[in-house]
């Protein structure tokens, strides 16, 4: 069996005095789409962040293609994030550029190629999640919608090799979610490795390897969507997610 | 012709820019109050003028130096002096012990008596000034000051005393009436008369005060050189028709 | 009347030229507080413990005395011992910067924080070291956030500059100060020392409100 693309073992976290990442444990293959649900708070955000480092674990090592990721390095940690592209909750698109230079900036400065190659790259990532013509529209002029899969494009452009989703559509409005679902069921097509944090169960239910449910830090249950979704499983996953889609109706 | 003046003047300002050690051997920079017509001031042009610079001018060409006289804040001269910013003050500066124990002085060039002045048609007198309550201007940093300070204490007079940065600034506040007299010099005071401000002398008081160049304690030469200068100068015809330019009516 | 008018015409190429003076006087200590105060800011957002600490007195010395006090004692102390022979006028752009620097790291720092947290995050995400998210995605914000500011910061300078005298520099407004003394008439000169000084403000703060206009990101608001 081929090793996993991405392993992560035994990734504790602390903030502020409160344990948030309690030894939490993952792997991921190649082409695999692995949903992360569970209530807020639960800890998926955390360790998504913490799966790239933007928090750096106490405990806990991440291993990509086999090799251990040696954070102690600049270098080797510049390099790891370039292939592990994240994608936010709150987009942070950088607000002073255009949709093509947040694209293009990345690779000018991170990969070092001239303006002209990097700006070929955005409008060919721009197109593929059908945004060629807002290419030169700052982040304010944008919908909701649009900035995430900007967003998506420019993490995209740097080619990486496993894409970290947190909770991509829950700033939006209802009515735009259906369009970044829909370039991220293209990745999920084209066999791009990703792990996502997500309450968009039908998704999940459609196109998750492996639902992941966390609760207060851990990993309570994981499986295929059939196996723990399925009617009368009596897993807290479906109970989760039966409360999920009842608040969902309460709130229609 | 003025494109010779308009070369000097920058030349000059260059000197004044870059500090004084380009040219340290065969100019001296005076630092003068300009503030102080009769004896120092700036003329029409922008130029350093009056009874000292025209005095020194004269010395230096006989002497064979040069020299640049620069305006000063006055209540720092000395420390300029001290930290070599400027060469010497031969700029009306009364020798006083307290500035005799930090700088030497030259020979006594000019003795001038303090006088009490006030607007024209007044009516006040000596005796009103010490005992009414009045307000009198002085100049900071003056003699007239320590000595009016000792006195008021010693004979309980009752005037108060009005701090101003320079001579005019107080003739300026007898005129609107903010103070009634001044306490000061006669040059300043009989300058300003012969520009036409209605001001009257109303009596000389207090030690006459003696006029002398401030040099630095380590530049022996420049103070065998400038009393050499002032003996010379006094000896020539040239000091009367200074003293009838520059200080007409001040003669006693 | 017409005599004082004549007295000011006499005396405004010379007051003019002090302009000049004071110009180079705010455009030296606002050069100079910029190119110090971004590492500053830099600095105490985003330094370590010890560096935040330095700046944080640097900003205190700076801020907690008199301007006044700080131009004797560089230029008659500080400057003297590191044996720079200073003008005047250079070395009162040099204290007013480093003054302003410690007021523009604070004007820095403050837009700073005022950007969204995710903007660094987004560029670490990226691959980018701090030192390039910094400079490229948070100072180009940062600073078009700093420009009201900034002409604040410009027109205190302008008025600041003033303290020259105190060392002997030709400003303004010591060579206002000297024409008064000659003709005795300081209320009418330093009345249009005053109207140059409000009118230099005035392009400044203009000059500054096009480049903020020039500079705005389409449908950006804070």
């Amino acid at each position: 069996m081929a090793t996993p693309i991405l392993q992560m073992q035994n990734i504790c976290k602390t903030l502020s005095g409160k344990e948030i990442l309690r030894s939490v444990s993952l792997d991921i293959n190649r082409g695999e789409l692995k949903v992360l649900i569970g209530p807020s708070g639960a800890g998926k955000s955390t360790f998504l962040q913490c799966i790239n480092y933007l928090l750096t674990p106490e405990h806990g090592q991440i291993v990509l293609e086999g090799n251990i990721v040696d954070t102690a390095s600049k270098k080797e940690l510049y390099s790891y994030r370039q292939q592990v592209g994240m994608i936010f909750q709150d987009f942070n698109l950088f607000d002073h550029l255009t949709a093509l230079d947040n694209v293009a900036i990345a690779l000018r400065k991170v990969k070092g190629m001239s303006k002209k190659e990097a700006l070929d790259i955005a409008h060919k990532e721009l197109d593929r999640v059908g945004l060629s013509d807002k290419g030169n529209l700052y982040p304010a002029e944008l919908s909701g919608g649009q900035k995430q899969r900007v967003a998506i494009a420019r993490a995209l452009a740097m080619e990486p090799k496993v894409l970290l989703l947190d909770e991509p559509t829950s700033a939006l409005d209802p009515e735009l979610v259906g369009e970044v679902l829909s370039v991220i069921r293209d990745l999920a097509k084209e066999g791009l490795t990703m792990i996502m944090a997500t309450h968009q169960m039908d998704f999940a239910r459609a196109l998750a390897d492996e639902i992941v449910f966390m609760q207060q830090g851990e990993i309570i249950e994981r499986g295929s969507p059939a196996s723990l979704l399925k009617e009368g499983s009596g897993t807290r996953t479906a109970d989760f997610c039966n409360k999920l889609s009842d608040m969902c109706e309460e709130i229609d | 012709m003025l494109r010779t003046t308009r070369v000097l003047m920058l030349a000059l300002g260059l000197v004044l820019m870059f500090g004084t050690g380009a040219f340290a051997e065969k100019t001296y920079i005076n630092g003068i109050d300009a503030n102080y017509p009769p004896f120092a001031y700036v003329d029409k042009n922008g130029e350093p003028a009056g009874f000292d610079v025209d005095s020194l001018n004269w010395i230096a060409k006989k002497l064979g130096f040069k020299v640049v006289h620069k305006p000063m804040e006055w209540s720092t001269i000395v420390q300029s002096v001290l930290s070599n910013k400027i060469d010497m003050v031969y700029s009306g500066m009364s020798i006083t012990p307290e500035r005799a124990a930090k700088v030497n002085f030259s020979d006594p060039y000019y003795t001038v008596a303090s006088v009490y002045a006030a607007k024209k048609g007044s009516g006040l007198t000596v005796d009103k000034i010490q005992h009414d309550k009045v307000r009198l201007g002085v100049q900071s940093g003056t003699p007239q000051v320590e000595w009016l300070k000792e006195h008021m204490g010693k004979e309980n007079w009752n005037f108060t005393l009005k701090f101003y940065d320079s001579a005019p600034l107080a003739f300026q506040d007898v005129m609107n009436g903010r103070i009634q007299a001044v306490a000061m010099d006669a040059a300043p005071v009989n300058d300003a008369i012969g520009r036409g401000l209605p001001l009257a002398v109303i009596d000389t008081f207090g030690d006459h005060d003696d006029f002398g160049v401030a040099i630095n304690k380590d530049n022996a030469e420049l103070l065998e050189l400038i009393n050499k200068g002032i003996k010379m100068l006094k000896a020539d015809p040239y000091w009367e028709v200074l003293k009838e330019k520059h200080l007409k009516g001040n003669d006693h | 009347m017409l005599e004082q008018l004549a007295v000011v015409l006499d005396a405004l190429p010379y007051i003019l030229q002090g302009a000049l003076v004071t110009l180079g006087i705010v455009g030296g200590a606002m050069s100079l507080g910029l190119v110090m105060g971004i590492p500053m800011a830099v600095g105490l957002v985003y330094g370590p413990r010890f560096v935040r600490f330095i700046l944080g007195i640097y900003v205190w010395f700076f801020r907690g005395v008199p301007i006044l006090t700080l131009m004797f004692l560089f230029y008659f102390g500080i400057f003297d011992l590191l044996g720079l022979n200073l003008s005047a006028l250079s070395a009162t752009a040099i204290v007013l910067g480093m003054t302003s620097a410690a007021y523009q790291s604070q004007i820095f720092r403050g837009s700073i924080e005022a950007l969204p947290q995710g903007q660094l995050k987004a560029s670490r995400a990226l691959g980018m070291s701090d030192m390039q998210g910094v400079c490229s995605i948070i100072l180009p914000q940062a600073l078009r956030l700093s420009i009201p500011g900034w002409s604040n910061e410009f027109s205190i300078i302008l008025k600041d500059s003033a303290l020259a005298y105190v060392v002997g520099a030709m400003d303004m407004f010591t060579r206002t100060h000297f024409v008064a003394s000659r003709t005795y008439e300081h209320l009418t000169l330093f009345i249009t020392a005053g109207a140059i000084y409000f009118i230099i403000t005035m392009v400044g703060v203009k000059l500054l409100l096009t480049l903020e206009k020039k500079v705005r990101i389409p449908g950006y608001t804070t």
